[in-house]
């Protein structure tokens, strides 16, 4: 899966595009974990462009929550779309994540 | 009505995902609909290779999806083991984000999304159904 990465002061934004399924979510999992470990652990996940998400794609968001936890960075998602918010609902995932609704927000949570 | 035969490999999932996709858009079904059934078939065919075989060898599965009477449904079939993932016991929900455990959530996302999951072994193989009821 395509993965848009951007920089603003000490927060990299990710943004994966497209579906987070059992084939795209590892992928893309190792690399926010490569990115977390390589110091990047203050993280906005941006949701916007993602199609749906599948239990494969809530695990590597678990894996990199928890890492920044260890790690006593910081995790922020951002635009999710009502349809994905069901599936975070339908995983009882809301609580377990900082979400906020724009990628503004989420920086400044982040930061 | 579309049918594909896949192997039991991860690449494989995204055939039988452009699949669906195709005949969803020929049928001009809503994006959040096809969204759900695709969820379902993904955790459903993950759940296949995970529990269905206890050799390597390459194992085929069938699935065939069709629309009838406003319900999109795709039939899938595998020559695994017994399983039936509507006895998988549900997952724990309500632990903190530090000992949440994926597991068995595939199954709870599939019986949420759908309307309609019905498992049947027909001989040696498994038949599980997925509907998804189409909104008027």
């Amino acid at each position: 899966m395509e993965v848009v990465e951007t920089r603003s002061g000490a927060v990299v934004i990710v943004e994966p595009l497209g579906r987070m399924d059992s084939t795209t979510a590892q992928p893309f999992g190792d690399r926010v974990v490569k990115l977390i470990r390589s110091g990047s652990d203050h993280l906005v996940i941006d949701l916007g462009q993602v199609l749906y998400i599948s239990s494969a794609g809530f695990r590597s968001l678990l894996i990199a929550g928890k890492l920044i936890d260890e790690l006593q960075g910081k995790l922020v998602l951002c635009g999710v779309s009502a349809e994905v918010k069901r599936l975070f609902e339908i995983g009882c995932f809301t609580d377990l994540f900082d979400i906020c609704a724009t990628r503004d927000e989420g920086v400044l949570k982040a930061t | 009505m579309p049918e594909i035969t896949i192997a039991n490999r991860a690449n494989e999932r995204t055939r039988a995902a452009g699949v669906l996709d195709q005949f969803a858009a020929e049928r001009l079904i809503a994006p959040e609909t096809v969204a759900q059934v695709q969820i379902a078939l993904d955790e459903i065919l993950v759940n296949i290779a995970d529990y269905a075989y206890d050799d390597d060898a390459e194992h085929q599965i069938h699935i065939r999806f069709e629309m009838i009477g406003g319900c999109l449904a795709a039939v899938i079939e595998d020559d695994g083991a017994r399983f039936n993932p509507l006895e998988t016991p549900a997952p724990d929900l309500g632990a903190p984000l530090r000992e949440r455990r994926v597991g068995g959530l595939g199954i709870h996302f599939v019986r949420q999304l759908m309307d309609e999951v019905i498992y049947e072994r027909v001989g040696e193989r498994n038949r599980l159904v997925i509907r998804k009821f189409l909104k008027a």
